[in-house]
């Protein structure tokens, strides 16, 4: 595959481009789930193909080709620089200085995920179900994935990059209904369980089975719960949740192409400016976001980022003050600082964007009983329902699959179809405690959506429990 | 025979299956994304992909690759029937799609077709030019799809079908406006007029205030109230959420839910919308009512979620693309029929005191089972007072139950408008709603954004 990029890129520059880079990608995607105990799907998906970029006269061009062969190669490459040509307006794009570099990187795994037999993974399914059968619950589903990704990178800089990355997840739902209401349990995760760049030894160690009886009881039980109350209060967040508010309300913010408004008529834009930079305080001193892409068993994992950049720790938000961006080598030239490295596409046939890579809300102390005792009167929430946040990620809205009253520092009556809202700076700086390193858990999404056309990343998160204070809690159509 | 429906029958010959089906994607598109009235996100794709579906006894199993030679054919048939040897019996599966009589659509587009890489630059250079001195965001792009369906129990069908969309957002910090056009013909659409509607509404949002949380009449535009109804169907109108109780039809049905002007189809066979002939399964598409005269009538269906509800229900040529296909059947080609208002103007004046919105943002189920749905208003939101639009106002966040939105309605646009609902995302699966401007008299304001703008 290295020749083919090298091909690729020798094509574009003999087409004008004073910059180009080749990704040549072989992906293996199997996805088994299983529904009310019968197979619903066995899917195994596999993508092969190149995607070339270029730089003609400072104007981007991409263009990819399925065909892992020179006429592929050499396609893709005429097509991306004849747009990049053709592109309208006043092009002067530079990229930040970075060290060519030759290298492997490979992801720590102890079995190849997609080398675990199908009958394995389907038999995991259906037992994982049998332990969520319960009277009111009419949908069961169990479902495993995995991955793998074999990726070369080759730049007219000379960086040259093979990756062969894994990731593999799984998870259960359990869905009650008495005919006019129905409520939805979720475990490790909703919207498609968790999952780790790891191999299949993950999976096992989730422990679906184990944890699908207190799903489906969970599920019949919302079914008698009283609707959370609306009102203002204390609300204690799970991690899981913790995990979706880091993900959108600061994730997506500090991307630095949405600050500058290249996402503008689709995803949004962001709050924040580049002068923000090192002064804008974010939430209170006990927020502290990270990105990393080198955290271990997370699926935003990797050796190097598409545009050939090592990854590296980066501090986002430091005691509540914002201290960093997700970056392009682009954008990193425009704001003048850092190199990028949160560049990535999905698969051969997508330009890569600027993402989140993994991206954590650091622990502080205490455990969730810790965070709980300090509350004579509030909400606690777990495992997220449903979101939405405005265009500069500032409103938003989430509800979570279930809730419980807090009452005197305890856990009183669940609630069901509980939601909050609240604006992102303000709902920061209510933060007043973070749950320790024993209560911090990665989850890895691999749904989150950006781009035109569309793409989607995978990202882990790690978070602790957190207390917000002063938090509007239980909104509903009147 | 085509040489898709070829590779079709030689990946059904290679799988050594009791019944086998192949579904050949293939697709030649073009996205030329702006953003700040410069493009920088250009995307040219050519592939194609094959999804095969093997039946081994009462086994089956799929898998799906992009290499199409001869050596590439014989591991996707191994892959997929190793999928069916390691899954369970399922006695329950239906039959593949047999032979039958498609009907015949418009969708394609000669001069769409050949659309290169300089000709859709040269495309989103109209658009930006059209928006004069502001900036815009948006893209322009065109593709040309076939879809190519044949299976071991006789069907063999082929659409080759073109879409383009040209979308602006025009903004400054303060102030912004988006318009779209979406269509299956280059010539139906006009770049620059879509820039310089979106350029008309940013003008007016400048300066945006306030209303307080609350219950208002509102007039929705057609791209609004698509993008609405296109989230409420995900749910509502699917065959298989039905039988999951995830549907607001669950034990509705034929009953008067909504206001009787409210009539709502899914109709791929409309020349208007993005016609399809036959869906992923191979069954000829045809129109399904919804909703009739405000009267809940059904939902829809594909040949596994039909099976699974027995009682004589058959699939309606509903089935996902393979992407998709765990979503079970979903209405892609979502009609509301228009109503007797000439003009928006003409339903602002039915509203009298209320709110005018443009655009959504970021939709969220926060309750299927009763079409509760959350997101923001953005890029145009205005007060209407005295029965005439009025001042701009911020964006608002809001939580509607759809079914409360639709229940009285003063009127609804004659003429309406195909709004796109497609964010490419997987293999390039173009779809919209077509549409009328809506009023309704009630529509749930729960919290105040930012100002307009980016």
């Amino acid at each position: 595959m290295r020749a083919l990029c090298e091909e690729a890129v020798a094509a574009a520059l003999a087409g004008g481009a004073s910059y180009a880079d080749a990704r040549a990608i072989v992906r293996r995607a199997q996805l088994v789930s299983t529904k009310n105990r019968r197979v619903d799907r066995v899917d195994d998906v596999e993508s092969e193909g190149i995607g070339v970029r270029v730089l003609v006269d400072g104007a981007w061009g991409f263009a990819c080709d399925r065909r892992l062969e020179t006429a592929g190669a050499q396609a893709a490459a005429e097509r991306a620089t004849t747009f990049a040509k053709a592109a309208p307006g006043k092009h002067e794009r530079k990229l930040a200085p970075i060290e060519a570099v030759e290298d492997t990187y490979r992801t720590p795994r102890e079995q190849d995920p997609i080398e675990a037999p199908l009958a394995d993974k389907i038999a995991l399914c259906l037992a994982a179900e049998e332990s969520m059968q319960h009277d009111d619950v009419k949908v069961t589903t169990a479902f495993v994935r995995a991955m793998r990704e074999q990726k070369v990178l080759f730049t007219s800089e000379g960086t040259a990059v093979e990756q062969d990355l894994v990731e593999c997840g799984g998870g259960i739902d359990a869905m009650a209904s008495d005919g006019d209401v129905s409520q939805l349990r979720s475990y490790p995760s909703a919207h498609g369980g968790s999952s780790a760049g790891a191999g299949w030894e993950y999976v096992l160690g989730l422990g679906l089975e184990r944890e699908a009886p207190r799903v489906a009881e969970q599920a019949a039980a919302l079914l008698r719960a009283p609707v959370c109350p609306p009102g203002t209060t204390t609300a204690v967040i799970d991690a899981e949740q913790m995990v979706l508010q880091v993900h959108e309300s600061t994730g997506h913010p500090t991307e630095l192409d949405r600050v500058y408004g290249t996402e503008a008529a689709y995803a949004g834009t962001s709050f924040l400016s580049p002068g923000d930079l090192g002064s804008l305080r974010y939430g209170s001193d006990l927020m502290n976001i990270t990105a990393d892409p080198t955290t271990p068993d997370g699926v935003g994992t990797f050796g190097y980022d598409d545009e050939g950049v090592p990854a590296e720790r980066t501090p986002i938000v430091e005691g509540g003050i914002l201290r960093g961006f997700l970056t392009s080598r682009e954008t990193a030239e425009q704001i003048g600082s850092g190199r990028g490295g949160s560049m990535r596409a999905d698969g051969w046939s997508r330009m890569p964007l600027v993402r989140m890579t993994n991206l954590h809300l650091e622990p502080d102390a205490g455990t969730l009983e810790d965070l709980l005792a300090d509350v004579d009167d509030g909400v606690y929430f777990e495992t997220n329902k449903s979101w939405s946040i405005d265009d500069k990620r500032l409103n938003f809205q989430f509800g979570t699959q279930i809730a419980w009253e807090i009452k005197q520092g305890k856990l009183g009556r669940m609630l069901r179809d509980a939601t909050y809202t609240g604006v992102t700076p303000v709902f920061w700086g209510s933060l007043d405690a973070v749950g320790g390193p024993e209560t911090w858990t990665l989850y890895g999404l691999t749904n989150c959506g950006k781009g035109q056309p569309g793409q989607h990343a995978h990202v882990s998160h790690g978070a602790a429990p957190a207390r917000f204070r002063n938090v509007q809690v239980g909104v509903a159509p009147s | 025979m085509t040489r898709a429906l070829e590779l079709a029958e030689q990946a059904i010959a290679a799988a050594e299956g009791d019944a086998a089906e192949a579904v050949i994607q293939t697709e030649r598109s073009g996205f030329a994304r702006f953003a700040g009235s410069e493009v920088h996100q250009p995307t040219l794709i050519e592939n194609e992909s094959i999804s095969l579906r093997v039946v081994r006894g009462n086994r089956v199993g799929s898998a799906a690759g992009n290499r199409v030679d001869e050596e590439g054919l014989r591991e996707l048939a191994k892959r997929a029937g190793g999928a069916a040897d390691a899954s369970p019996e399922d006695p329950d599966f239906p039959d593949l799609a047999g032979e039958s009589v498609l009907p015949e659509v418009g969708g394609y587009d000669e001069a769409t077709a050949a659309l290169g890489p300089d000709e859709q630059a040269r495309l989103a250079a109209t658009v930006i030019e059209a928006a004069g001195e502001l900036p815009v965001y948006g893209f322009f792009t065109s593709g040309e799809v076939t879809v190519s369906v044949a299976n071991s129990s006789g069907f063999s069908g082929e659409q080759t079908t073109t879409d383009v969309s040209a979308l602006a957002l025009a903004a400054t910090e303060t102030m912004s406006g988006y318009s779209e056009q979406t269509a299956w013909a280059v010539g139906e659409i006009d770049p620059a007029a879509v820039a310089r509607e979106a350029v008309e509404i940013a003008g007016r949002t400048a300066d945006a205030g306030e209303v307080p949380p609350g219950s208002y009449r509102a007039v929705l535009a057609p791209i609004a109230l698509g993008e609405l109804l296109q989230y409420f169907s995900f749910d509502a109108f699917s065959g298989l959420a039905l039988l999951e109780d995830r549907s607001y039809l669950g034990g509705r049905i034929g009953e008067r839910c909504f206001d009787e002007k409210i009539s709502i189809a899914d109709d791929a066979l409309d020349p208007r919308g993005l016609p399809k002939q036959f869906d992923f399964e191979g069954v000829p598409k045809q129109r399904v009512t919804l909703v009739e005269d405000g009267v809940l009538r059904g939902a829809v269906w594909d040949r596994e979620s039909a099976a699974r509800a027995g009682n004589g229900q058959v699939s309606t040529g509903h089935a996902s693309p393979p992407a998709l296909r765990r979503w079970g059947p979903l209405p892609f080609a979502l009609s509301l029929e228009g109503g007797n208002a000439e003009s928006v103007d003409e339903l602002v004046g039915l509203v009298g005191d209320g709110i005018y919105i443009t655009r959504l943002h970021y939709l969220g189920i926060v309750e299927p089972r009763q079409g509760v749905i959350t997101g923001m208003t953005r890029d145009g939101t205005f007060r209407i007072r005295d029965g005439k639009l009025a001042e701009p106002l911020v964006n608002l966040r809001f939580t509607v139950a759809v079914p409360d939105v639709l229940a009285d309605v003063p009127g609804l646009t004659k003429q309406t408008t195909l709004a796109n609902e497609a964010a490419f995302y997987d293999e390039r699966f173009a779809y919209g709603a077509l549409v009328p401007a809506i009023a309704t008299a009630r529509f749930e304001v729960t919290g105040i954004g930012g100002p307009p703008g980016i």
